[in-house]
């Protein structure tokens, strides 16, 4: 029997932290599904160039993957805050149910839900009531002038358009190699990884990159406007390859 | 004598007012003024105005001179694609605003001001989009106040403030004469100053507060001034003018519209 567990928790939390420490294993087939966000999820990307084995599955395949489980597959749901608990599709799967949660919340929907909680990040939990929107693009083909793009998430995770908790982002670079960006809110820093990819320096990258951004009132269309004027022309972009 | 140094107004006309009241109450003699009065802020026009109508001997800024002359800065303005097309913008906007005899004053703004030992620039000597950042090789620091040929050099254009004493001005020269040995040559240059006013109406020193320099040319005592204005105004003004709001974004925490370049060894090539 295929092995089912559903991951829930905040924003920030550390739900992708925490199943990653299973996906290291490759004795066994794992799948890693992340609803909710269509195609265009950086959590199902970064899962998919960090381990290779592990079969990342978008929301378009689902039923067919679930249909043709091998017995000893082990399949991880990130559900998002944004999704609902008492999914009957969740149920019916009949799933282990994981909550991973900031330490100091002791009573909260997640805590009626799981089976098992599990000490996460100390994230604010989110105002009753008051649930962030996500907004994400693809950015598959840009690649970013590097101050730029400093200067960019600087701004976004420092509340120039909007109030921003989460940020994860998948970013190109010049030098052919590609980032995965993550900032909460509370926590310091910004967590920066160079993706174990291959460098790109030949044109503009085929390969999944984009940016998912998580809070209140996010002007959108400013965020859009700053990542485009952000980006490498043809022209620089070949400039920069005829360095590398 | 007591002198006030102010630098990089940048349309702000705000940030100008409370600074000239501060002057005022510290009694300054003689106000002199390092430049950009235009560009990024909503009041370029007003400003240039007030400066004129107190008679402040002002030098030209990278600023005022790209207006004059059209954009012609060396690409270390810009030390990121997106800072670049933001100056850009401003650049455009503060064009068709700037009324057209403003842009005639703006002209006629000289390079460099001098009163006995002291020098005045945006900039620096060489260039009023040179960047004297205050970890410039202490060398090549020293050779600008040279050039000068002052004691204290005062500049502005970096939007940070500081002192910098160049005191162990000791050249030394090996000169290799045909026929005889290597001989070591030393001067010893007299202690330089470069005080650097920071900025009236774009201060990127993490605050929103406005900077200028008090100076006395009695006991030598260089004053930094940190001044708080009602920056909510000028903010409001960016968005009304149509000038990108994440210029009042930043202009409300102290951060630089454009970075600048972080290289201290660039030379500005224009
Ligand atoms: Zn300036
Ligand atoms: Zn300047």
């Amino acid at each position: 029997m295929p092995h089912f567990i559903a991951i829930s928790g905040p924003s920030g939390s550390g739900k992708t932290t925490w199943i990653s420490q299973f996906l290291k294993d490759q004795s066994t087939p794992q799948f890693y599904v992340c609803p909710g966000l269509g195609e265009i999820s950086m959590d199902l990307a970064r899962i998919g160039y960090r381990f290779p084995w592990v079969q990342v599955v978008a929301e378009a395949q689902l039923r067919a993957v679930l249909a043709d489980l091998p017995d000893q597959a082990t399949v991880y749901f990130e559900w998002g805050f944004h999704l609902d608990l008492g999914s009957p599709f969740l149920a019916g799967l009949g799933c282990e149910r994981v909550a991973v949660l900031p330490p100091d919340l002791t009573e909260s929907d997640w805590h009626t839900w799981a089976d098992r909680v599990v000490a996460g990040n100390a994230v604010a939990a989110p105002a009753n009531g008051h649930l962030p929107e996500v907004w994400c693009t693809p950015l598959t083909g840009q690649v970013f002038d590097p101050p730029s793009l400093e200067v960019l998430l600087l701004e976004v995770t420092g509340g120039a358009y909007g109030q921003v908790c989460r940020l994860k982002g998948i970013f190109e670079l010049p030098n052919g190699r590609a980032f995965y960006v993550d900032f909460v809110e509370g926590l310091p820093g910004m967590e920066y990884t160079e993706l174990n990819l291959p460098p790109w320096l030949a044109g503009r990258p085929s390969r999944f990159s984009g940016i998912e951004v998580t809070g209140w009132g996010l002007e959108q269309q400013a965020i859009a406007q700053t990542l485009l004027d952000s980006g490498l022309s043809d022209a620089a972009l070949s400039q920069y390859h005829q360095h590398f | 004598m007591k002198l006030a140094v102010i630098s990089c107004i940048h349309g702000n006309y705000e940030a100008l007012n409370a600074v000239l009241s501060d002057i005022d109450t510290h009694r300054a003699d003689q106000i002199y003024c390092l430049g950009d009065l235009a560009g990024y802020g909503p009041h370029p026009n007003a400003v240039v105005e007030l400066v004129r109508s107190l008679d402040i001997p002002t030098c030209q800024g990278c600023w005022d001179e790209d207006i004059v002359e059209g954009l012609n800065a060396c690409e270390c303005s810009y030390p990121s694609q997106l800072a670049e097309k933001r100056g850009h913008l401003a650049h455009e906007w503060t064009n068709r605003a700037i009324h057209p005899e403003v842009r005639k004053y703006l002209a006629t703004l000289p390079m460099t001001l001098r009163q006995d030992n002291l020098c005045f620039v945006h900039g620096s000597p060489n260039s009023q989009h040179e960047y004297l950042l205050p970890s410039m090789d202490g060398f090549a620091a020293l050779e600008r106040v040279l050039s000068a040929e002052a004691d204290v050099l005062f500049c502005g254009h970096t939007h940070v403030p500081y002192l910098r004493e160049l005191d162990n001005g000791t050249l030394s020269v090996k000169v290799q004469q045909p026929g005889q040995g290597e001989t070591q040559h030393q001067f010893t240059a007299p202690l330089k100053r470069i005080v650097n006013a920071g900025s009236v109406g774009e201060p990127r020193h993490g605050r929103p507060n406005a900077t200028y320099v008090l100076y006395d040319t009695d006991s030598a005592q260089v004053t930094l001034r940190e001044v708080p204005y009602d920056y909510a105004k000028t903010c409001a003004a960016i968005i009304e003018q149509g000038l990108p709001p994440i210029f009042a974004w930043r202009l409300a925490r102290g951060m630089e519209f454009a970075e600048r370049a972080d290289d201290p060894g660039h030379v500005c090539e224009r």
